[in-house]
């Protein structure tokens, strides 16, 4: 029987699977994406510089913004060689550390209902809460923040913001321990997600998997280690990997690197030196005009591994914007794992890779 | 009439209008309803209903308005389904959930014999038989709706609720045998000086799982799964109809919260209540029978605050594979040892 599960279903979101199923079974998987393509990366083209930072932002608006637009100005800042000031770069790591504390307590509740567990949903949902209210101190907005600038970023941190910080930190740490044991004691949440769409580590490469769910396969492979940008090798953190590479391992995989997030941030919100927070002192008004020329940028946001190639033509608007996305690297390791599987294992492996639908189409 | 006296006449009236029947059932319905979403709200740190009724915070009304809007939507039938199955499907659920209702006794009538609505010494016998239309009924409504949803739903459901009623009429074996009855009056009796949840706690632990399977409830609401199958046998379903389907559940909750109740904790037995017992004894014993069936309703709402969904071969294995042993085991244990604590039921 071809069951064709979405764009209109609980789970799927904006995907579309079809799925040959025999009863209970899973015989042949494919996937139908493109439901919410909007040609961002065509918009991109018709606008100034420094007006493209809103619009690379609605790839990824609800999830991990601060990921997204950072790897544009990157881009920007790469080919017209701006210089940022260090309070700037340190005050960047801190956005994109919170938004990925945000973004992996969103993937947990997701994770948490694809198996019917609504208290895990609402546990996390309701932690998120707390880190929303820091960026919205830091930047005025609760999901898209337009946070970095080209040459710095919008907003300094106001006052009290690094002890407001620090405290609910230390609250989400202790509230990490209850998620562990949501995961690890309940006998139940095993039984759904160990041993299921297990990802081997030759596999994950082969197919060009990035992010958490990478390293969930046991391949230490970050962009904030292996080329990091911004002032991320000044700290110290690891990089947690997982063992199994299945679907509890993916799960688990986003505690842990809340847990690294955490330490990081500490260490930031320590470290952080006084000074601009844009680059030209007086603030730059007029958004720059890019030399002729290309540039590559990568940054690590919460699902992978963001890709900005910028083709300049000297002109004020970009010539081409090429983005590759997470999510959309991601896609090739669902249609390998969901083959002869029981329906019952569809969302668990669909929602524990991560996916967002904007992510995938841009 | 029914070569029944006035008197007699008059009671009737009031068991099935009043209690255990309609005004009851309802109300218990209304009140776990909005039991389970503020107690689950709680355990997911949220407020749950809070506007609706009297007492502020409390929405203490909001199952009275969403019956309400139910009732007010139009109902639409797919113009595939099979219209008469589909139609006939929620009426027959709720219709069969509520029968069960009048064969449970809820106390000792004062004036002598028992609070049920119909007596028959093979009570125990007649909801067990209701019980396994359960699954026909889903298949039913499931093939009728003629979604591929609804049919993959109505087949787990007829996998789950098959493999789940053998280990109820197992474990419902030990008891049986002990009182050597299907009478539910004369197995409350039985369990005068001790309950059967302490002579037979395997058997308790068995039937309380396999009734939560039996219900649909979280871990075991596969066939309803929300993330799988959208909502299963009754996803087409809007309206009065799935007022019906709704209101059919939670009938079968408490027909299997007081069946419970009487096989293992008792029924109405338990120590007056001054205030109570001094009005009628019949209120006493109906008291202790509610506060028992809470009990079951909370450990049965319980599971969804607690657990995720099994898949339906997890179920079925552990249906076949650890339940129905350990009702079988229960049996034995219940033969070997029956000759000691068979002076102490009466037998």
């Amino acid at each position: 029987m071809k069951l064709s599960m979405g764009p209109q279903h609980p789970v799927t979101s904006h995907f579309r699977f079809i799925l040959d199923v025999d009863g209970d079974a899973v015989l042949n998987f494919e996937w139908d994406v493109g439901y919410t393509h909007r040609g961002i990366e065509k918009m991109a083209e018709n606008r100034i510089y420094i007006q493209n930072i809103p619009v690379v932002e609605r790839i990824n608006s609800y999830c991990d913004a601060i990921g997204t637009t950072l790897g544009y100005v990157e881009v920007v800042e790469e080919l017209t060689g701006i210089e940022i000031p260090e309070r700037a770069k340190y005050l960047r790591v801190i956005a994109a550390e919170l938004n990925r504390i945000a973004s992996h307590l969103y993937a947990v509740s997701l994770v948490g209902i694809s198996a019917g567990f609504e208290t895990m949903l609402m546990w996390t949902i309701n932690d998120r809460e707390l880190i929303l209210d820091l960026l919205v101190k830091l930047s005025g907005q609760r999901i898209t923040y337009t946070y970095p600038t080209i040459g710095g970023v919008r907003w300094d941190m106001p006052d009290g913001f690094k002890e407001d910080a620090l405290k609910r930190l230390d609250y989400l740490e202790k509230r990490l321990e209850d998620y562990y044991k949501m995961m690890a004691w309940n006998r139940t949440f095993q039984m759904r997600f160990k041993n299921v769409g297990i990802l081997k580590p030759s596999d994950a490469v082969k197919l060009g998997i990035v992010g958490p769910n990478l390293r969930a396969s046991g391949v230490k492979a970050d962009v904030r280690k292996d080329e990091p940008y911004e002032v991320y090798d000044r700290f110290d953190f690891e990089v947690p990997t997982g063992k199994n590479g299945d679907s509890f391992d993916r799960a688990s995989m986003r505690l842990k690197e809340i847990e690294q997030s955490i330490v990081i941030l500490r260490q930031a919100l320590k470290d952080i030196p006084k000074g601009p927070i844009k680059g030209s002192p007086k603030g730059s008004k007029i958004p720059p005009t890019a030399p002729r020329g290309e540039a590559y940028s990568r940054v690590e946001s919460a699902r992978g591994e963001f890709g900005y190639y910028l083709v300049s033509d000297g002109k004020s608007k970009p010539y081409r914007l090429k983005i590759s996305t997470p999510s959309f690297r991601n896609l090739p390791a669902l249609p390998h794992l969901c083959r002869n599987v029981p329906l019952g294992d569809i969302p668990v492996i669909f929602i524990t890779f991560d996916y967002i639908p904007l992510d995938v189409d841009r | 009439m029914l070569g029944l006296s006035f008197v007699e006449l008059i009671e009737l009236f009031i068991k099935v209008l009043i209690f255990p029947g309609t005004l009851f059932s309802l109300l218990f319905s209304i009140i776990v309803i909005w039991f389970e979403r503020k107690f689950l709200a709680r355990m997911h740190l949220r407020i749950g209903p809070l506007h609706v009724g009297p007492f502020n915070r409390l929405g203490l009304f909001q199952p009275i308005a969403d019956f309400l809007k139910l009732v007010q939507k139009e109902i639409i039938t797919p113009s595939r389904a099979n219209k008469f199955l589909y139609d006939l499907m929620p009426m027959l659920a709720a219709f069969l959930s509520a029968l069960s209702i009048a064969f449970i006794p809820y106390a000792l009538d004062p004036s002598g014999g028992y609070w049920v609505i119909f007596y028959t010494p093979l009570s125990l016998l007649v909801i067990l038989v209701i019980l396994t239309a359960k699954p026909f009924i889903m298949v039913g409504a499931g093939w009728a709706a003629n979604n591929k949803y609804c049919t993959i739903g109505a087949l787990r459901a007829a996998f789950q609720l098959l493999a789940y009623e053998i280990p109820i009429v197992l474990s419902l074996a030990g008891i049986v045998i002990a009182t050597r009855s299907f009478d539910l009056a004369r197995i409350v009796e039985a369990q005068s000086s001790v309950w059967f949840i302490i002579l037979q706690p395997i058997g308790f632990i068995v039937i309380l799982i396999a009734m939560m399977a039996e219900l649909l409830r979280r871990p075991f609401d596969i066939p309803l799964a929300e993330q799988e199958v959208v909502f299963g046998w009754p996803t087409e379903y809007t309206g009065v109809q799935f007022a019906l389907v709704m209101v059919a559940e939670y009938f079968d909750l408490c027909v299997t919260a007081s069946l419970i109740t009487i096989l293992f904790l008792g029924g109405w037995s338990g120590p007056a209540i001054p205030l109570l017992h001094d009005i009628s004894p019949m209120l006493s014993g109906i008291f202790w029978f509610l506060l028992k069936m809470a009990v079951i309703t909370v450990i049965v709402i319980m599971g969804r605050g607690v657990f995720p969904r099994l898949r339906i071969d997890q179920l079925l294995e552990s249906g076949w594979t650890v339940l129905i042993p350990l009702a079988i085991i229960q049996i034995l244990i219940t033969l070997a040892t029956a000759q000691w604590w068979l002076p102490l039921i009466g037998v």
